[in-house]
């Protein structure tokens, strides 16, 4: 049987993904060779990619709305008739991704339609498939799930030979039962790494999700295996970096011409924390909470919100708060929270939830990371008490938050109390932000988060 | 000059020995008609690997367009409960509105012949506005990532490119005099915070007769293109029918 993929084609030198517009043929579709097949868009450019093979349309992979790295398999093309069953088979689980399910509104209904007849198909031929090829496999392994092709995003593929993971069996929860790295690790057992997103500013146990990683969470304290570093090649190997690191790199290069300096505050958060509690059942995460803080003493400090230009100091019209989130296989991305100060908490809150669930995804659009005017880093969750963050391109400051710790307290009159204290490190060009204006910011955020803490609420 | 085709064929010194036909139809075409001459002309060229590439420079009447991938969230009217001409097409971007007194520039080029780069591409077409503004005294910006030309913050120059193995149709408008209430009815590309400009802003008095020449001058220079003489009159794209 012959398959042959669709890749996500190179519409540029410089292209690193592309969007997926829209799906011009469903599955089980016939294809004339050089017919356009789907349409996919780079910037402000769209691009018919056409099929190099007579056949048909066997599987979409990747739904209309959603990103693809260049390269990507994003579709298969099979020969004959009957062999599109065969591969639609390969999909052990109904298309269940968060992406199919976030873009359903968007997604034309021809491609719609399709994902769902596929999955009631793969679901139906799932079953006998793992019983008549169990012999073949050695007794001590996984029962096979996935014969013939397997359909594996890149960092699984890669996961899995580190790992020594046989993907067939692996379930794939991805589109079309494509696998995951979350897949692979979830075969090994292992805690799942969502993106390290700070949801607490305490020194909690880390990165795993506390609904797969019952561990860690029993016990408050953090398992072992989540302490391992992660890494992205074995001993020995070179790794190209991806896409989403080649523009961290070029953006930290680039702050290497800006004349930076840091200046730190330590931030009694009591009664910050207090608040926390109170918001918390209505859906306010602590990101949305830290974001309103920092907006609300930004907008008192327009200076630590402007940024150098060519023509001078630039005063955005806007505050926005962008929030830094490494990805899981690699980067990190820097979601924007609009107009901080005047946008409510259970809005930012919401807001965040889906930035993020969409970065993951990678489905954020540029305006959606790249107009932030002030960023935050927050590692508080990791518990580490100090660190200064490198200045992203095009705006005048960052604020590295450290995790909240008991700490023992002097106070002024003699006495001794022990209160929960954060480092906060704030790092500014100094050609727009001077010392004077960092420290005059960094003692208001404190005062705001410290005793003004109701006007959060507001 | 003979040249061996076979050898030449697809590299970019070639570009400026192959022809490409400038039409300049007058009054104000509508979309679907511009857009119809520039599909029938990419499909002749995609089947004649030699053929002739052609540009448009032409005014539209009042309408709106939506790339693809556009998101009817950036409208602000309800496109099933409106008067206005509205016509999703096969470009990318999101919606953008044209009107006369704004320039359309329609490249239907094929990249073999120049670079087969989309991103290439787009910026050579910021590059050709920019140096359309330059001969004006006007200093046009372009913003990472945002393709489109900016006059000290507002946008005057729009971009959405459509393209098929390399064969691109679609291209570019630039705001001269034209009225601007119609872009209130859009959050033009998708951007909240995007100040609409036109050039009579900065140049009181400028119109389109005074800017076409120069960017058909700007156009032949950016792409190294030699332009044609206007083919017989029978085929002439202005009598294409129009459909009924």
């Amino acid at each position: 049987m012959a398959t042959h993929d669709i890749f996500m084609p190179a519409l540029s030198s410089t292209m690193t993904e592309g969007k997926i517009v829209e799906w011009l043929k469903k599955p089980g579709d016939k294809v004339e060779r050089g017919e356009s097949v789907l349409v996919v868009e780079s910037d402000k450019a769209d691009m018919d990619v056409e099929s190099f093979q007579e056949g048909y349309l066997a599987a979409v992979l990747m739904p209309a709305g959603s990103n693809a790295p260049v390269g990507e398999t994003i579709g298969l093309i099979v020969e004959t008739e009957a062999e599109i069953a065969d591969v639609q088979a390969k999909a052990p689980s109904p298309s269940t991704h968060e992406t199919s399910k976030e873009k359903a509104k968007e997604v034309p209904k021809s491609a719609k339609a399709s994902s769902e007849a596929t999955s009631e198909k793969s679901t139906a031929i799932k079953e006998p498939v793992s019983s008549s090829n169990q012999s073949q496999v050695d007794i001590k392994t996984a029962p096979i799930v996935n014969t013939g092709r397997i359909v594996a995003s890149p960092r699984a593929k890669k996961l899995a030979t580190q790992k020594g993971v046989d993907l067939a069996t692996v379930i794939g929860s991805g589109p079309h039962g494509r696998i995951q790295a979350e897949d692979v690790n979830r075969a090994l057992g292992q805690p799942i790494t969502v993106p390290w997103i700070a949801e607490s500013n305490a020194p909690a146990s880390l990165l795993a999700d506390p609904s797969t990683n019952k561990n860690s969470n029993k016990k408050g304290t953090t398992s072992p295996d989540a302490l391992i570093g992660k890494s992205f090649g074995k001993p020995g190997e070179v790794i190209a970096f991806n896409a989403l690191q080649q523009a961290v790199n070029r953006n930290m290069e680039a702050s290497l011409t800006t004349p930076c300096f840091r200046v730190g505050y330590t931030i009694s958060t009591d009664k910050f924390d207090d608040l926390y509690k109170q918001v918390k059942p209505s859906g306010v995460t602590m990101t949305a909470l830290l974001a309103k803080a920092v907006g609300l003493t930004l907008a008192r400090h327009p200076q630590v919100n402007a940024a150098n230009s060519p023509e001078g100091i630039n005063y955005p019209s806007q505050i926005n708060v962008a929030v830094a989130v490494a990805m899981e296989d690699g980067g990190l991305i820097t979601p924007v929270l609009q107009k901080v100060d005047s946008t409510g908490l259970i809005e930012l809150s919401k807001q965040w939830k889906d930035l993020v669930s969409r970065s993951r995804t990678k489905q954020l659009q540029p305006e959606e990371y790249s107009t932030g005017t002030f960023t935050l880093s927050n590692l508080g969750m990791f518990g580490v008490d100090r660190f200064d963050a490198i200045l992203p391109p095009g705006t005048g400051a960052i604020l590295a938050i450290a995790a909240s710790r008991p700490t023992v307290v002097a106070g002024k009159d003699g006495s001794i109390s022990i209160r929960k204290q954060m480092q906060v490190n704030l790092t500014a060009d100094h050609r727009v932000i001077y010392g004077a204006d960092g420290a005059a910011f960094l003692k208001d955020l404190a005062h705001l988060i410290e005793v003004r803490t109701d006007e959060l609420a507001g | 000059m003979l040249v061996d085709k076979g050898k030449l064929i697809k590299t970019t010194s070639l570009a400026n020995t192959l022809s490409t036909f400038l039409f300049e139809p007058s009054g104000f075409i509508p979309f679907p008609l511009a857009w119809e001459w520039q599909r029938n002309w990419q499909k002749a060229l995609l089947s004649k690997e030699d053929g002739n590439q052609a540009v448009w420079i032409l005014q539209h009447p009042r309408c709106y367009t939506m790339g693809r991938g556009a998101s009817e969230r950036n409208l602000l009217f309800d496109p099933r409960n409106s008067s206005m001409d509205l016509y999703r097409i096969d470009r990318g971007g999101e919606v953008t509105h044209h009107l006369p007194g704004q320039l359309v520039v329609y490249p239907v080029l094929d990249l073999h012949r120049h670079k087969q780069d989309l991103h290439w591409y787009l910026r050579k077409l910021e590059a050709v506005l920019i140096d359309v503004l330059d001969h004006l005294d006007l200093e046009g910006e372009t913003i990472p990532g945002m393709t489109g030309v900016w006059i000290k913050g507002r946008k005057v120059a729009s971009i959405g490119v459509g393209c098929r193995r390399w064969v691109t149709q679609h291209g570019l408008a630039l705001n001269i005099d034209c009225e601007m209430d119609g872009f209130q009815n859009v959050i033009p590309c998708g951007l909240h915070e995007c100040p609409m400009g036109r050039l009579k802003d900065w140049i009181p008095g400028i119109s389109v007769p005074e800017v076409q020449p120069l960017m058909k001058k700007a156009i032949s220079k950016a792409f190294n293109i030699t332009w044609k003489k206007q083919p017989l009159p029978e085929s002439r794209p202005g009598q294409i029918k129009k459909k009924s």
